[in-house]
């Protein structure tokens, strides 16, 4: 039985945000001017102020030397628990507790103040990252050499490219020694020589003996080759936790059928094991209510890797013999055969239009997730290389 | 070392961790003392500039009004009270900005806040040792060696700068909810500035034909009390001491202070939600 580095109990926080007036409650006016009115209604005049639960009854416990990936969709509240596990926002409701010194990385730079040197710059942000003098002291030569900004030690940070300023920033941040890690997705800057060296060192720092560290990215190969497990949040609540590969593959479910804007995209794998081998292909459908859009319709869908470049697009009408003509028809589906994606998940979006010279009527941003599967892919096509999609479509109808 | 974090978390004052912290607090200070005068051609010496001119200003303003005195006489009266006035005023402001300069800091990372407002009064302390230096020359000069009463001087200090800390923590706490508060607080350092003997006596505003309710208000101002402090150790002489009104300054003073504090503490937890 291991030791548990941080217990976290049925952890709420509430905001609330208020509709009618924006400015109710902003300035010291209004809110006497809403205080006298509450003492002469004897009720509270402030209308509809909603309730928003950015978390709610969230518990889990970490263990001594886990390494818990966070993840979940934009607005989840991955960042609002890692706020409050750090102690910067107060939780409105639960407990949390922990064993250890926390340190907690939440951007890069916290601090920096541009009429400083770099040196100075490096005892500022180390001690505000919990880094006593003499620790600094001891680190700083290994710090200043990580940064690969030597040269400008003593030159304002002003004067840095935005690449030196995170370069020293991530340095500083890199070398820290706390029990207990909190990473948001930080990690990664400047140029690729210098994110790979990024990478390595966090590697680095979350596997070295008995740290516990909790990452947030949307990166699925980062938390696989980082993590040990995975928490996945879903609108404020605790949707899965455990192990990584069942936390994750819960976690693309959600985007397997997804329906949003009235456009709904189901994807659908057309292999014995159900995953998206190599060699196999997934069926991409994307339908919305009849007559929505006029026939002759466009439909395109693009798939970006999680780093946001692009990796294939695909229109419907660029395929030959493509009809959208008929009336009835308010589905498409394409077929991608896997010829290689190993490395990454593809996040999609789609866009239809009426048709080529207008501009999308509507375009859903990250509505499907596809995730390739690498079995039956020889070791060395793992690496990154482009692959160009074997790829056909046609036009549906739905009932 | 476990550490609990509940949402009915009511420790205030953590000494313990203030301490812990002391590294943060010596680097806050430090910063701001560097970045104070960066980028100007002249660096610190506006730290003399400034109340030089000002004691040019009210001291012909003051010869204007009050020509009671001679002209040299009044000059270096009103020397004291704008050099330790202009102590005071910065602590008031710095110590009300300390929060929002900060906010970057305040929302991406934890410590104890209180840091921050007092790692601002360094500056200040920088800012008026300059100033307090020029002071001395201007009266070694015309009035010669100082009284005795001169060893109270560090205690006058910094009994001002207590309250000032407390004036600024207030409107600090308030101004995270209520930003309001920053275009209060110049008219409110305006008005305590005239309403307090730094370029006219207390002795002149008391011999004014004025309603003796104004008289009363005027003295229940705590800054006259601490100004005339001020005074008395270069002087030796307490203008219109009235053991009532000391008292009540103090008073006010402790008040100003420790529900400053407390507020803060209290509040200093839902920072981020409003910042």
């Amino acid at each position: 039985m291991s030791e548990a580095a941080i217990k976290v109990e049925n952890i709420g926080k509430k905001y609330n945000i208020s509709h009618r007036s924006r400015s109710t409650n902003d300035s010291l006016l209004s809110a006497l001017g809403d205080g006298f009115k509450n003492i002469l209604n004897n009720k509270g005049s402030r209308t509809s102020v909603e309730e928003f639960w950015a978390l709610k009854d969230v518990s889990f416990l970490i263990n001594k030397g886990d390494r818990v990936g966070i993840i979940g969709r934009n607005g989840a509240g991955k960042s609002t628990l890692l706020k409050i596990l750090s102690g910067i926002v107060k939780p409105t409701s639960g407990r949390i507790e922990y064993e250890g010194k926390m340190a907690s990385l939440l951007e890069v730079g916290t601090g920096f103040h541009g009429d400083l040197s770099g040196r100075e710059n490096i005892y500022l942000n180390g001690s505000i990252l919990g880094m006593s003098k003499k620790e600094i002291t001891a680190r700083f030569d290994e710090i200043v050499s990580f940064s690969e900004v030597e040269q400008f030690i003593d030159t304002p940070v002003k004067r840095y490219s935005s690449g030196m300023y995170v370069k020293l920033a991530f340095s500083v941040a890199a070398h820290m020694s706390p029990d207990i890690l909190i990473l948001d997705e930080v990690l990664a800057v400047g140029d690729a020589a210098f994110q790979k060296k990024c990478i390595t060192k966090m590697n680095e720092l979350s596997t070295s003996y008995g740290r516990t560290v909790l990452f947030v990215s949307h990166n699925m190969n980062t938390i696989r080759s980082m993590c040990t497990s995975a928490i996945y949040l879903e609108k404020g609540n605790v949707a899965a936790t455990g192990a990584l590969d069942k936390v994750i593959a819960q976690y693309q479910n959600y985007f397997k059928e997804n329906v949003s804007k009235g456009i709904s995209v189901g994807i659908k794998h057309l292999s014995e094991s159900g995953e998206w081998e190599i060699n196999t292909d997934a069926q991409i459908t994307v339908s919305w209510e009849k007559n929505r859009f006029k026939p002759g319709w466009h439909c395109d869908i693009a798939c970006y890797s999680f780093d946001g470049i692009k990796v294939f697009a695909l229109q419907s009408h660029s395929f030959p013999g493509f009809s959208s003509m008929d009336p009835e028809s308010n589905a498409i589906t394409f077929t991608v055969k896997n010829v290689g994606f190993s490395n990454s998940e593809l996040r999609m979006d789609v866009g239809i239009r009426n048709n080529a010279d207008e501009p999308y009527s509507i375009v859903v941003e990250n509505c499907a997730v596809l995730s390739p599967s690498d079995k039956g892919l020889p070791q060395y096509a793992r690496q990154d290389v482009l692959v160009i999609p074997q790829t056909s479509c046609k036009a549906n109808r739905y009932e | 070392m476990k550490t609990v974090i509940t949402s009915t978390d009511k420790s205030l004052l953590n000494i313990q961790e203030l301490k812990r912290y002391g590294g943060l607090f010596r680097y806050l200070s430090l910063r701001d003392v560097s970045v104070r005068y960066k980028q100007t051609k002249m660096g610190f010496a506006w730290s003399i500039i400034r109340p030089v001119i000002n004691i040019f200003i009210f001291g012909i303003l003051r010869y204007l009004v009050d020509r009671s005195s001679g002209f040299v006489e009044s000059f270096v009266e009103v020397s004291a009270g704008i050099v330790f006035w202009q102590l005071l005023s910065t602590t008031i402001t710095d110590v009300s900005n300390s929060l929002s300069t900060n906010s970057n800091i305040l929302t991406k990372v934890y410590f104890p806040k209180l840091i921050l407002p007092l790692s601002s009064l360094l500056v200040c302390l920088v800012d008026f040792l300059i100033a307090f230096i020029i002071f001395l020359i201007l009266f070694f000069s015309f009035k010669g060696l100082p009284p005795w009463q001169i060893i109270f001087l560090p205690l006058v200090v910094g009994y001002g700068v207590v309250l000032c800390f407390g004036i600024g923590l207030l409107s600090a706490t308030a101004s995270v909810k209520f930003r309001d508060v920053k275009f209060i607080l110049p008219f409110f350092i305006q008005i305590l500035f005239y309403a307090s003997p730094i370029f006219l006596s207390s002795e002149f505003i008391l011999s004014m034909n004025i309603p003796s309710w104004i008289k009363v208000l005027y003295q229940l101002n705590p800054f006259v009390f601490i100004i005339n402090a001020f005074k008395f150790c270069f002087y030796g002489t307490f203008e219109n001491y009235d053991v009532t009104y000391a008292i009540v300054s103090t008073v006010i003073t402790l008040f100003v202070l420790i529900f400053s504090v407390k507020y803060f503490l209290n509040f200093e937890k839902s920072f981020t939600d409003y910042i």
